[in-house]
């Protein structure tokens, strides 16, 4: 399947006051169509000078980037006819109202009158948004201009779709319906690039993963993929007959980079290696049983956090 | 929908949502032709010749009322810009399949409409009630001249609305130039009987271009030769002023 978003040893560098920023130093991927493609990073990562590159708010300072097979520098207008881009910052017509947010929107990348208004209607009850189509934006909820923002995208059927950051700010139920409609969307053939910091959701939906620094890939690759890189790192479930201060202060002992008591089972995180590990878990056992003992791979979550450390 | 008439529609939308916005850019200029035309006029107490044709002062005045109805309409349509970044649908309309020149061009096509209604009604005004000797044969080259100096003024601004983070930087802008550029042009009084550093400072500014060639296409004066240059001149400066908004869009980011 041909790639639909192509970035080949994309740089970019500029200067904030005295000090050159590096943004980007030499990102590369490809997307192919039909897929859920998520960039994971802190902030100032990159994340989101990627996304401007990618819609062309921005050009690299060196490499390529192209959408749907246009160069976004080269041929900017064409690469902007392929895709719809939800931004970090959220963006409505304040003055407007909703039903003239979604229809705009519509007009302005080039959707006819009557198809824009049979979408807007059919998004407005998906969305609910029906009861506020007449209402001002200016007056509505932040979590609600978010929500009006995401509906956009669903107004058009560019082949690919840009979101920054896109679910911050919304409630959990809507969050899910909107996980669930880019999911169908990517069955449709669309490809959907999501930079997130929210590492369920990139967990949930994506298929490939991205894992950007300070500009740079720390990782990529199916979330399999990942977990293997990340060999080191398993989580630990113990269930105990009983808890005290002692157990968790020779738990603690252990080092875990995270450690959680509840009740009489403990989860931990651990990084290093398993077999050195089992054998203190089998010296604590003896002065408390341990009834239960299960050893996992890494959650996305804890893959990202070991990548930091290994870099930082 | 094109994408022009797109960007023309949003901005209709939106200046609609604010009747009394509208309003202003429209009856400000009127009411300068009205009081401050009658008043200067009875100062003067007397006609005022230039190039040997009688004019009254409300007359001579119309023209320049013109001109600030464009720059009026130009300044207003530029701000916008503030109120797109404030509500953070800048950056997305820079992802939008238009070009940045159709984006430009769309945003000022509702508002050249805006500053040919009231210039035209500036027209009406000077001709029917306050007697000025308008040349009707001329009325398209009128419009043709508000439609391109709105167009040139709006690029200027547009550029600095761009690039400018602060709307208290951008009003600080737009007031010295509203100041400067009306005042150091042959907009209020002709340049004939002033110094010589004025009349060179006058003729480097558009806005004596603008008002020169509206003089003409409205009363009829003016230097044929001078005002070739000027209508030259004045397409040029609407030419630079749209190149330079287009790369602060460019840049925006």
């Amino acid at each position: 399947m041909p790639n639909a978003i192509q970035v080949a040893d994309v740089k970019k560098f500029y200067r904030a006051g005295s000090d050159a920023v590096r943004a980007l130093d030499g990102v590369s991927f490809e997307v192919p169509q039909g897929r859920i493609y998520g960039l994971l990073g802190p902030n100032g990562a990159g994340k989101s000078t990627l996304v401007k590159i990618l819609s062309t708010i921005t050009t690299p300072t060196s490499g390529k980037a192209s959408v749907m097979g246009f160069d976004v520098e080269r041929e900017p207008l064409l690469s902007r006819q392929q895709m719809t881009v939800v931004l970090q910052q959220t963006a409505t017509e304040n003055l407007l109202t909703v039903g003239d947010n979604l229809l705009i929107y519509a007009y302005l990348h080039g959707v006819k009158k009557q198809t824009a208004e049979d979408r807007m209607k059919k998004l407005a009850e998906e969305f609910e948004l029906t009861a506020l189509l007449r209402d001002t934006v200016q007056e509505l909820s932040l979590g609600t201009k978010r929500r009006i923002q995401v509906a956009k995208i669903f107004m058009l059927d560019a082949p690919v779709i840009i979101l920054d950051e896109a679910t911050t700010g919304m409630d959990p139920l809507m969050k899910r319906r909107v996980m669930d409609r880019l999911r169908a969307e990517a069955r449709n053939g669309r490809t959907i690039l999501l930079t997130t910091q929210v590492l369920s959701e990139a967990e949930e939906l994506c298929e490939s993963i991205m894992i950007l620094d300070r500009g740079r890939s720390m990782a990529s690759g199916t979330l399999h993929e990942l977990r293997k890189l990340s060999t080191q790192t398993f989580r630990v479930n113990l269930t105990f007959a009983e808890t005290s201060d002692e157990l968790v202060r020779r738990l603690q002992a252990l080092e875990p980079e995270k450690l959680e008591v509840n009740g009489n089972q403990v989860e931990m995180v651990f990084h290093g290696e398993e077999a050195a590990l089992l054998g203190r878990l089998a010296d604590i056992s003896r002065d408390t049983p341990i009834l239960q003992f299960e050893v996992r791979g890494p959650t996305l979550e804890e893959i990202f956090i070991a990548l930091m450390k290994e870099t930082r | 929908m094109t994408g022009v008439g797109a960007v023309f529609y949003r901005d209709y939308r939106q200046r609609m949502t604010n009747v009394g916005f509208v309003f202003w850019d429209l009856f400000v200029p009127l009411s300068y032709l009205v009081l401050f035309g009658l008043g200067f006029e009875r100062m003067l107490g007397q006609a005022m010749t230039v190039e040997g044709q009688d004019f009254s002062y409300t007359g001579f005045l119309v023209p320049g009322v013109l001109g600030m109805v464009t720059f009026s309409v130009a300044m207003n349509t530029a701000w916008g810009f503030f109120m797109d970044k404030d509500s953070g649908i800048f950056y997305e309309l820079l992802t939008y399949p238009i070009t940045r020149t159709q984006l430009l061009i769309g945003k000022i096509s509702f508002n050249v409409l805006l500053a040919v209604i009231g210039s035209s009604l500036s027209i009406i005004l000077g001709a029917l009630v306050l007697g000025t000797p308008v040349r009707w044969d001329l009325l398209p080259l009128t419009l043709a001249i508000v439609i391109l100096a709105t167009a040139g003024w709006f690029f200027l601004f547009s550029a600095f609305a761009i690039k400018l983070d602060r709307m208290d930087a951008f009003n600080t802008v737009t007031s010295a130039s509203y100041i400067l550029l009306m005042f150091f042009s042959s907009m209020f009084y002709p340049l004939g009987n002033l110094p010589a550093w004025f009349r060179v400072a006058a003729y480097l500014n558009p806005m004596t271009w603008q008002v020169d060639l509206l003089r003409f296409s409205l009363l009829g004066i003016g230097s044929p030769k001078t005002l070739i240059l000027e209508a030259v001149a004045l397409a040029l400066f609407t030419t630079l002023c749209l190149v330079l908004a287009v790369r602060a869009l460019n840049r925006a980011a």
